[in-house]
């Protein structure tokens, strides 16, 4: 058995800090990367070492290719781990790292320039029987015959990037009038986000379950799934909240979805950790959407109900080693939960609430666990993805994971800027979650314009006199340095 | 002591009477009545007994107000006294023009007007950009543009007036 002595991680925030971990338990050295206004971010303070990038840009920090080669080179790593977002599915990255002889913890760069293009993707899986939404499997720029297929289709129809992601270029159209506008901007949008204008369609589909599966493949020709996760709770095209078991999920199916995800994987030559997606239609069919070729940002509810870290996998794949186990080996227990928590207004739109962390107190207990890149005294900066934590929850079954949620979230203090936690506390109270009737467009359906209740506004309102009345004649709070806090910060005032 | 609080655009009377002594506060809050028992912990901790139930909140003291935490959800609360004191302060008079102003700290990416220029209650502005989002802020009111205060890729922070609005004199028809 091989294994890195040092690795870099491309990544910040909690990402870099979960890997960053498992490093640390494996005996790994760590190298953490970092720009100008991350000096004193909770990933470099975990690391080994850390080597500063540049300009807070992501274009001259995390995604510096040349530069994050440089460093991986110079300070010894062996491999790069990418994390998610950021370089993770770039095939130009993996390249480079192959050129260079580092390793890139993932697939190979071939697979991911496949994959990273939808309708090739799209190809691959409907040559391996694998179900795709009805829809186009060329790529086109021609508006007309675009109206063409979507008649062919049939309305209402999803416009698509073929390079896409992230929800951009995505458009739903329901009526045929509003295509050809609505191919345009998608079209521009599309472009501008990632050089590439080409759109295709697919059928749309009415409250369609997202249910992915996280699968594991070695260089060694074994493939096997760790079950599923449902992420239907999305805002933007963005998961925000992510269970497993799926609430729709049967014994017959996820044997059946299994298998299928095993062959996708197989079809397109894949290696290390990576989710294959799919839409879950009412009547129980299911048509594969994309494979997410990185660490899931969902994989810790995963790593709860089945013992596997992840990580660890990752980076014995990375270095050669073949699977300690088989498919009948893995078993899953209870139900896991996970909550991303985001530096966001759910009042103003979900718009990004950057800025300085006054006070942060985090929940405990038992099953919670929280995979979080904050400190009270961090200033979260505003040229990044406002990904702050994800709260994560187990317990034997659904309605005390929602439970134990509820308790987590409700006493997870973090002032100072907005976070999406009070709208979370209301979509896990709301009768349709507690049913388990989640689809893609929950949010929109029952959430469509949130304000946070009035409740409990009394009560600030006393906090606040009191606060007035007890800190009469005091300092007033001094600001926290960047870094760690001390206990003497932490404490506050004690008596012996 | 009377306080005038401000959550969100809603200004509500308190009225408190206290002991520090026994650490009790008695707040009538339209027509409410509350006594409660407080203890400080932890700093920026308390621990309250609102008409005996037993509440944990956190109270943070900001720029200009104080975050408060109570069982997951945070409130801004202000003294529109001290609020009013301080526009007075730095106006210097009764009018008040329309302020354009980010609501997060966020980047400069377009000013849409010029310094002279007439605009319409809801006419973008300016367009800021955080965390990969963009967003347009509106004109607050039909007016001229009085003043610009920023540029193109500046770092903007929420208080920071961007653009002042002169409003429109009601002209006779």
């Amino acid at each position: 058995m091989t294994m890195f002595k040092k690795i870099l991680i491309a990544n910040r925030g909690e990402i870099a800090v979960r890997i960053i971990r498992t490093c640390r338990e494996m005996g790994i050295h760590s190298v953490a990367v970092y720009s100008d206004v991350d000096a004193a971010a909770a990933h470099v303070l975990e690391a080994d070492e850390a080597v500063l990038l540049g300009e807070p840009e992501p274009s001259a920090s995390y995604l510096n290719i040349e530069r994050i080669i440089a460093v991986a080179t110079s300070t010894g790593a062996e491999a790069i781990h990418p994390g998610y977002g950021f370089l993770a599915e770039n095939p130009e990255f993996a390249k480079c790292c192959e050129t260079a002889g580092i390793t890139f913890i993932g697939p190979p760069s071939s697979v991911l320039r496949d994959l990273g293009n939808k309708t090739v993707a799209r190809r691959i899986m409907e040559s391996a029987n694998v179900p795709v939404i009805p829809g186009m499997l060329e790529a086109s720029n021609d508006i007309a015959l675009l109206g063409r297929e979507a008649e062919q289709i049939g309305y209402p129809v999803m416009v698509k990037a073929a390079a896409g992601g992230g929800g951009k270029g995505m458009r739903i159209i329901f009526d045929p009038k509003t295509m050809e506008e609505s191919c345009i901007s998608a079209m521009s949008e599309a472009e501008k986000a990632f050089g590439d204008g080409s759109l295709y369609l697919e059928k749309h589909m009415e409250a369609p379950r997202h249910v992915e599966f996280q699968m594991l493949a070695d260089h060694h020709g074994n493939v096997v799934h760790l079950f599923e996760r449902e992420c239907s709770i999305q805002r933007r095209y963005q998961k925000i909240i992510g269970e497993t078991p799926s609430p729709a999920m049967t014994p017959t199916l996820r044997n059946e979805m299994g298998k299928v995800a095993v062959s996708a994987i197989k079809a397109s030559g894949y290696t290390n950790a990576g989710t294959v997606e799919f839409l879950l239609d009412q009547s129980r069919q299911f048509y594969f959407l994309e494979v997410n070729a990185r660490l899931q940002v969902e994989h810790p509810i995963t790593e709860m109900t089945t013992g596997i870290d992840c990580v660890r996998q990752q980076l014995e794949i990375a270095a050669g080693n073949p699977l300690r186990f088989t498919q009948e080996d893995i078993t899953h227990r209870g139900h896991a939960i996970e909550c991303r928590i985001y530096a966001e207004d759910p009042e103003a739109n979900f718009f990004p609430s950057p800025g300085g962390i006054t006070l942060y107190r985090e929940p405990c207990g038992p099953g919670i666990r929280n995979d979080s890149g904050i400190y009270e005294g961090f200033e979260v900066p505003m040229e990044y993805d406002p990904i702050l934590s994800k709260l994560i929850v187990t317990a034997q079954t659904r309605e005390e994971v929602r439970q134990r949620m509820l308790r987590a979230l409700r006493t997870y203090v973090i002032l100072g800027i907005r976070t999406t936690i009070p709208f979370l506390i209301d979509v896990l109270s709301s009768p349709e979650f507690v049913k388990g009737n989640t689809h893609t467009g929950f949010i929109d359906h029952h959430f469509e314009s949130w304000s946070q209740s009035r409740e409990d506004e009394d009560v600030a309102r006393i906090a606040y006199v009191i606060e007035e009345i007890t800190s009469h004649g005091k300092a007033s709070a001094k600001v926290s340095e960047k870094g760690w806090p001390t206990p003497w910060e932490t404490l506050g005032e004690w008596r012996i | 002591m009377k306080y005038r609080l401000k959550i969100l655009e809603e200004m509500v009377d308190v009225d408190v009477s206290h002991s520090d002594s026994e650490q009790t506060v008695q707040a009538i809050i339209e027509g409410k009545e509350y006594n409660v028992h407080y203890q400080n912990v932890m700093g920026r901790c308390f621990h309250l007994a609102i008409n005996e139930k037993l509440t944990e909140v956190f109270v943070v003291t900001g720029n200009q107000g104080k975050h408060v935490f109570v069982n997951g959800r945070t409130f801004f609360v202000q003294d529109a006294g001290q609020l009013i004191a301080r526009r007075a302060r730095r106006k210097g008079s009764e009018e008040i023009p329309g302020e354009v102003t980010p609501p997060m700290p966020s980047v400069v990416l377009r000013i849409m007007v010029k310094e002279g220029e007439r605009v319409k209650r809801g006419q973008g502005i300016v367009v800021v950009s955080a965390m990969k989002m963009q967003t347009t802020l509106a004109a607050p009111t039909d007016g001229t543009v009085k003043k610009i205060h920023t540029t193109i890729d500046a770092k903007v922070a929420p208080g920071d007036i961007l653009v002042e609005i002169e409003k429109e004199a009601v002209e006779n028809e």
